[in-house]
């Protein structure tokens, strides 16, 4: 909770306005009246400055709302090693960073499937959540389809090691919603390097899916064109639906993966 | 035996399984490696992958050296390794055996037989007669030489004697029939023995000897007498601690089993001989129900000392008139009474009711007219007790004297004044005692006389009675059985007002005569005839090991010979003579011997070094090796798994 906050801090609460007229509380700009414009929407002020009728339009301020999503497959518990966190924790910290910053900023966060609310309060809600949720003892745990809401951005933290289907479908019924929102990918250094040689018995995390092998060292190309080959799916499948992909290493800054997250959110 | 230099193999084809070192050298080395395991969140993206080219990891150099080291151990182990394997004896030529066997050879008895069975089938290998010189005292005549087979029966049914080792007094008549050029295994008890050097010197004339000396130490316990009564351990061992010595017994169930564990005390060493005395301090309850002492762990005859009369003390009460003043103490009559028993005795005094309570062995009343009349006292004796009896003035005095109880003979009423102031005879002296009666031995000094007694109404039965008399013929002590006890009464005084027979001698020993017949703890048998016998019947009898056998068919003992100790017809055991029971116990004085002129086997010396255990050892020491070092190559799955 403490890193994320410092994490949250370091980016810039900047104004997160729609950038465009409608509906809301801060001033956009001054337009001449056309028809169709009640009476009761000229700004007379402005009118009597001059001939013509204004009317003061607001910018637009859409009631947007950002669903976070984490993985609870067991996969997720994993870490290459003891100075390293597991891509869990590594993927909390950020979903939580994200959170304060986009709070700060006024939007309503929650986690998927829950109500969003603005406020401070909501992002210790999100944190007592999300060390209480327990793992699963799956391999593969599924963004839920039936929590999305039209208009919401997402953010999805997985391996995307696990079964690729269930994310594909996810993506081509958001982008049916029109909802848009990233994927973001945490490995371990071990996920992505795989060091491993000789004889090696490999078992998923959860321990259903076995692969034993006499040379490890010998099917490392072959593993990391899979994950090359996974990642092209994934971010082609992202592009498609308008959604962002991007990955992150757990042996790298988190502040790294947050400010491109931000970045992607914000524009 | 396949000899390589000072390497012995007692089964030398079993080598040839060194061969296949190689062989298992590459079939080790082409085992697979034990993979590891490891969690991985990826294993999805491995799933239909093949392995490029497998690869055999090899087990380490170090732990398939490890390996082929111990299975070569294992191998050379098996084949019997002997180091510098020394041909067994020396000796060709007709085998004599020598076999000691006296109580000291019990307890490594087996080895002993295995040695003998092992040089008899060498020399039956051999062709070479043999003959046995079994040392209990027993063989006669020329030792017959005859083929080693004959021999082996004998020599397992043989066992151990009771006695010492005896040998035959002439080695030259012995040895009459033995060929020249002998070959001589002396199976000796390591105890130095009449004869033995005598015989060792003729041995050594006729061939080469070769002595086989004992395993462990020899022990012999022996009994040493006195008032105070302990044991005696002797040793040839020299080491500090001895072994306890185990008081045997029949505990008050009627279960024999071990009353009391004595510990000797310090030790004395003299000629090779370390001594120790065991104080036997036990209370006399205890001391009374032991049956034997024996050595712990010692199967032997020797270490064994069995309880007779001199053990047990008797618990004598005292019952008189004690109310004399300091100044009249030398006329109580149980001042004399206490002076006499209490060396030899445990002495209980108090009313009669108290001392019934504490089951005396014999009471003494002293001038009691009176007390007879107790049927608890009455029953005491019927049960076996033992009631002596002092007349005094008081009885004297009493008008029921007549039919006074538990009397051996009926007295007349007043007594008798045989040499006082008043009178005209002299003080009478004592006859001799007579051979057969419980006083026989007993020496009478000519100075004891009696002034005064009680006389016995005439009776019949009066002379069988009478155990002691005066010169006159009057009776001066009388006994008579009642029940399965006895009554004894003195016709005098216990104190020196009628006699001066309490001031002397002859007082104390026939007190301990008459104390030592008393029944102790022992069941009832009918009342023998109870004359002093020139023969000692044997009860029960000691085997070489010290066990109890059943005296069957064992002839009594002469006097004389039971003396001199236990001896063939004469083995150790306890004997019974007359009323009295006696202990014949094999151990005494021990001198270790010495063997000049003569090989002496040393017990490593014969079958040489074995290796055998040691490289087996060393085979299971390299597995147990092999085992850790395959842990420690296994640790990273340990790791992974954790």
């Amino acid at each position: 909770m403490l890193s994320a906050e410092r994490l949250a801090a370091a980016l810039v609460p900047g104004a997160h306005g729609q950038r465009r007229a409608g509906t809301g509380e801060d001033f956009w700009q001054y337009r001449p009246a056309t028809t169709g414009d009640t009476a009761r929407s000229i700004d007379w002020r402005r009118s009597a400055r001059s001939d013509a009728q204004f009317v003061r339009d607001r910018e637009a301020q859409v009631a947007q709302s950002a669903a976070i999503w984490i993985s609870a497959a067991a996969g997720m518990d994993y870490a290459g090693s003891a100075e390293r966190p597991t891509k869990r924790d590594r993927a909390e910290l950020l979903a939580l960073s994200l959170t304060m910053a986009l709070l700060s900023g006024g939007e309503r966060v929650a986690l998927a499937g829950q109500p969003p609310r603005p406020g401070r309060l909501q992002a210790d809600r999100i944190a007592e959540t999300l060390v209480t949720r327990p793992t699963l003892d799956r391999d593969d745990d599924a963004p839920p389809v039936e929590a999305l809401r039209p208009g919401q951005r997402v953010i999805l933290f997985d391996d995307f090691l696990g079964d690729p289907q269930p994310v594909l479908d996810y993506l081509a019924r958001a982008s049916g919603l029109g909802v848009q929102g990233v994927l973001m990918q945490v490995l371990d250094p071990n996920e992505e390097a795989f060091p491993w040689r000789g004889a090696v018995l490999f078992r998923s995390a959860s321990g259903a899916i076995g692969h034993d092998t006499r040379d490890a060292a010998g099917l490392r190309s072959a593993y990391l064109a899979r994950l090359a080959e996974r990642r092209e799916t994934l971010s082609q499948a992202a592009r498609t639906a308008g959604w962002h992909f991007g990955t992150h290493d757990t042996g790298a800054a988190p502040a790294q993966a947050l400010l491109w997250l931000w970045s992607v959110l914000e524009g | 035996m396949l000899l390589l230099g000072p390497l012995g193999f007692l089964t030398p084809w079993i080598l040839i399984g060194l061969a296949a070192l190689p062989v298992l050298w590459l079939i080790l080395r082409a085992m697979p490696p034990t993979p590891k395991l490891v969690r991985f969140p990826g294993t999805r993206l491995l799933l239909g992958l093949r392995d490029p080219h497998p690869v055999a990891r090899h087990t380490p150099w170090w732990l398939l050296l490890l390996r082929v080291l111990a299975i070569g151990a294992l191998i050379l182990g098996a084949a019997g390794p002997v180091w510098k394997p020394s041909p067994e004896g020396a000796g060709q030529g007709p085998l004599l055996i020598v076999m000691d066997a006296g109580w000291a050879a019990a307890p490594d008895w087996p080895q002993r037989q295995a040695r003998v069975l092992r040089a008899l089938s060498r020399a039956e290998a051999e062709g070479q007669p043999a003959a046995m010189l079994i040392a209990d005292g027993r063989a006669e005549g020329a030792l017959p030489f005859q083929p080693a087979g004959e021999l082996a029966g004998p020599l397992r049914a043989l066992r151990p004697a009771a006695w010492e080792t005896r040998y035959p007094p002439d080695p030259e008549a012995a040895l009459a029939a033995a060929p020249s050029g002998l070959s001589v295994l002396w199976l000796s008890d390591g105890l130095d023995h009449p004869d033995q050097a005598k015989w060792l010197a003729a041995l050594t004339a006729r061939g080469n000897v070769t002595v086989v000396p004992p395993e462990g130490p020899r022990r012999a316990l022996e009994l040493v007498p006195g008032d105070q009564p302990a044991l005696r351990l002797r040793t040839t061992a020299s080491g500090a601690d001895a072994p306890d010595v185990l008081a045997i017994g029949v505990d008050p169930q009627g279960t024999p089993r071990e009353l009391a564990r004595l510990s000797p005390a310090d030790p004395v060493a003299e000629d090779g001989v370390t001594t120790r005395l065991v104080p036997i301090t036990l209370p006399s309850e205890l001391r009374n129900r032991i049956t034997r002492f024996e050595v712990e762990g010692n199967a032997s005859a020797g270490a064994v000392v069995l309880a007779d009369d001199s053990l047990r003390r008797r618990k004598v009460a005292l019952i008189g008139d004690d109310r004399a003043s300091e100044g009249q103490r030398l006329l109580s009559p149980l001042h004399y009474l206490r002076r006499a028993l209490a060396p030899t005795t445990d002495l209980i005094e108090g009313g009669l009711g108290d001392v019934l309570l504490a089951t005396p062995d014999v009471i003494v009343l002293a001038d009691q007219p009176g007390l007879g009349e107790a049927p608890a006292l009455r029953d005491w004796v019927e049960q076996g007790g033992l009631l002596i009896r002092f007349v005094g003035p008081r009885m004297a005095a009493s008008e029921r004297l007549s039919d006074e109880p538990l009397l051996p003979v009926r007295l007349r009423a007043g007594g008798r004044d045989v040499g006082g102031a008043l009178a005209w005879g002299e003080p009478r002296g004592i006859e001799p005692f007579a051979p057969d009666g419980p006083f026989a031995g007993l020496e009478v000094p000519g100075d004891a006389t009696v002034r005064a007694q009680l006389l016995a109404e005439p009776a019949p039965d009066l002379a069988s009675r009478t155990i002691a008399r005066l010169t006159d013929g009057t009776p001066l002590v009388t006994r008579a059985s009642l029940g399965q006890g006895q009554l004894v009464l003195f016709h005098t005084t216990a104190n020196a007002e009628w006699s001066n027979l309490a001031i002397s001698g002859l007082f104390v020993e026939m007190l301990d005569r008459l104390v030592r017949s008393a029944r102790v703890n022992r069941p009832a048998a009918p009342e023998t005839d109870q004359a002093e016998q020139p023969f000692w019947t044997p009860e029960l009898v000691l085997d070489g090991f010290g066990r109890v056998t059943e005296a069957e068919a064992s002839a009594p003992v002469a006097a004389a010979d039971f003396a001199r100790g236990p001896a063939p017809g004469a083995p150790a055991g306890l004997y019974r003579g007359g009323e009295r029971l006696k202990a014949l116990n094999a151990g005494g004085p021990i001198r270790p011997a010495n063997w000049h002129g003569a090989r002496i086997e040393r017990g490593t010396e014969t079958p040489g070094l074995a290796l055998r255990g040691w490289l087996i050892a060393l085979a299971a020491a390299l597995f147990a090796l092999d085992a850790l070092g395959s842990a420690w190559l296994a640790r990273g799955r340990q790791r992974a798994l954790a």
